[in-house]
């Protein structure tokens, strides 16, 4: 019997000493790092020429010392901007990348080690990597994946008119996956991805690019899964909405490292106390003090943008609404980068002592 | 059925489909794989008619057109061009989901190869048959030579398909591998015998091409096929060379896979 490594995980052993055993975590990552060497040089002709000769190359950090543990059954959001490393930590519990160092252990595999027998528990869903064969319908694609995880004849018949009845894909199994729509070919994915039951899920922004009505239904589908199948599931992605309708623990990362880890309340009220209100209007309204409410975001024509107090939001809205003649008013939550952004003082604000002094202190209580 | 069976034979059906949809395009590849053997044989042809007794190293234009008939069969049957492909996988990222499935990404690629094949030869034997009417090659075939022979194409096409592949395992370090491709397939032209009988090669090229696997894959099972192999126990010793530098190609496939899926970091994020 194996004790989990990693500190953070001391609240997820818990010992029964009337069944004497160990519940582990499902996956368990301790000082995960990963890092590229890229080649860099000047733009330019002569700096082309340059680099035959004197070819520089520079360590990107892309994971730096992660540590988290997921229990069976848990949907755990991964926030971040661009370059963050949250695909870059999938890959590795996937089994795509090697780490540079540290440990991980998913369904008591190491993920790396690409048994086929780990690779037959999980699914890897990539937003943008397609797994289906892009010149065929949707159903030829499926049979290979039965073919190739072994399902039996009557559970894929199952699975399959389960998946196409909660997917609503019927209408589109027949038809090639290149002649269907981004929201049809995401929605046919998801299906491919979960026809052999995976335990673990990763999906990497499985909403990039569909529209907001579709982002819905591949969100409703995802926490259906969930909750029907009890699949444990990790979900990068830029969209908040994706995460406060999915997941109660979330995981911030910035530059490789883990800023926050906890539940998706805390992280609200610590990143996100602002709305964001932008107002068209009829008529120039110039001389009118904006500031004066909150932080001017934007402002061109008769477009503004502001940042106001959550608490403000509604006697901010109601002055705007008295004092100008408004033509459409939204309120909006803040873009996630601009959250995570404002909350840690900026990627540049921060230096690495105190992003890592952060992260402990915040994932510490996990 | 064991799983990599079943999967080899789901990945065979979905490449017969997908070669349907592309009707044109592989009738355009199987022509320039008849084109190729076809121009050959016009050029030696030729150019032993030119000589005094009509023959260069043995061969007369009957024998150029059996040694380039049997070749064109032979060429088609035992091809492989991952060396083309799998750099093109790793640089656009779509091998990453193929690694994430529980079966090595190689059974997808022989299915493939197969399943090209398998679907242009509905076009190729006609062809076949219209070239050997115009050629009128000259054939001196027993029974145990066409049965070797067909053999030997079985084994070259492995041959050729799995050092192929051992070869394209070059882009998990340089994902840029055209260039690779066209060395192999230059390798195969006159390593291979495809260009030129190895016999009308010079001495020195005709023994370095003996140290090397291309012979094995192209020249050795048409010179099997045409008759021009005589002493059956050459003709086993062929096929358990063939035999060996299988076993090279996949112990190398074997020893280069982990490695190159250890460096493999697609296009990260």
């Amino acid at each position: 019997m194996r004790l989990p490594s990693c500190g953070c995980c001391a609240i997820a052993v818990r010992c029964r000493f009337w069944e004497s055993r160990i519940d582990m975590p499902l996956i368990e990552v301790d000082n995960l790092s990963k890092t590229f060497r890229v080649p860099e040089r000047e733009g330019g002709f002569l700096a082309a020429i340059r680099s035959v000769f004197n070819r520089r190359f520079r360590q990107v950090h892309a994971v730096r010392g992660v540590s988290f543990c997921v229990e069976p059954g848990e949907i755990v959001g991964f926030l971040g901007p661009n370059g963050a490393g949250k695909t870059t930590t999938l890959k590795m519990l996937s089994g795509l990348l090697h780490p540079t160092s540290g440990t991980a252990t998913v369904l008591g595999d190491v993920p790396w080690r690409r048994h086929s027998e780990y690779l037959r528990r999980i699914s890897m869903l990539m937003g943008q990597r397609s797994q289906l064969q892009w010149d065929l319908p949707a159903l030829d694609s499926f049979m290979v994946h039965a073919a190739v995880y072994n399902i039996p004849k009557d559970q894929y018949r199952q699975r399959l008119d389960k998946l196409v009845e909660m997917l609503e894909l019927g209408p589109v199994l027949k038809k090639q996956i290149r002649t269907l729509s981004l929201g049809e070919r995401m929605k046919c994915e998801i299906c491919v991805s979960l026809l052999h039951g995976p335990e673990v899920l990763f999906l990497d922004e499985p909403t990039i690019g569909v529209d907001i009505t579709m982002q819905a239904r591949i969100r409703d589908f995802i926490g259906d899964y969930n909750r029907r199948y009890g699949a444990t599931i990790i979900l990068t992605s830029h969209y908040m909405a994706d995460v406060t309708a999915l997941c109660k623990r979330v995981i911030v990362i910035d530059q490789g490292r883990i800023l926050f880890d906890g539940q998706l309340e805390a992280l609200s009220e610590k990143l996100a106390p602002f709305k964001v209100i932008a107002i068209d209007l009829d008529a120039d309204t110039d001389g009118y003090d904006f500031a004066a409410l909150g932080d001017v975001l934007a402002k061109e024509d008769r477009k503004v943008k502001l940042r106001v107090p959550k608490g403000a939001a509604a006697s901010v809205t109601g002055r705007l609404l008295r004092e100008l003649p408004v033509l459409d008013l939204t309120i909006e939550d803040p873009p996630i980068e601009d959250v995570i952004g404002r909350a840690f003082g900026g990627s540049s604000g921060v230096g690495p002592e105190e992003e890592t002094s952060a992260a402990e202190s915040q994932g510490g209580d996990r | 059925m064991t799983a990599v069976a079943r999967s080899f034979f789901a990945f065979l059906r979905k490449g017969i489909a997908v070669m349907l949809q592309y009707r044109g395009e592989i009738v355009l590849w199987a022509i320039w794989g008849l084109v190729n053997p076809a121009v050959s044989y016009a050029l030696w042809s030729a150019a032993a008619e030119s000589n005094a007794d009509g023959t260069i190293a043995g061969f007369g234009r009957g024998e150029f057109a059996a040694y380039f008939f049997a070749m064109m069969i032979v060429g088609h049957l035992t091809q492989a061009w991952d060396t083309y492909e799998i750099g093109h996988l790793v640089r656009s990222g779509e091998m990453s989901p193929k690694l994430l499935r529980p079966i090595l990404p190689i059974w997808e690629a022989l299915a493939g190869n197969l399943s090209y094949k398998i679907t242009t030869l509905a076009f190729v034997v006609p062809m076949w048959c219209l070239f050997a009417w115009l050629v009128r090659p000259t054939f001196d075939t027993s029974a145990w030579q066409l049965g070797l022979g067909l053999i030997a194409i079985v084994l070259g096409a492995v041959l050729n398909f799995v050092l192929n592949y051992v070869f394209a395992l070059v882009a998990f370090w340089t994902p840029k591998l055209d260039a690779m491709g066209e060395l192999y397939f230059g390798a195969c032209m006159l390593w291979g015998g495809r260009f030129a009988p190895l016999d009308a090669l010079p001495d020195i090229l005709r023994w370095l091409s003996g140290l090397q696997p291309f012979k094995w894959m192209f020249a050795f099972p048409s010179e099997l096929i045409m008759g021009r192999i005589t002493d059956p126990s050459e003709a086993f010793r062929g096929l358990g060379i063939q035999l060996a530098w299988i076993a090279v190609s996949i112990v190398g496939f074997r020893a280069l896979w982990s490695v190159a899926v250890k460096r493999y970091t697609a296009v990260s994020g």
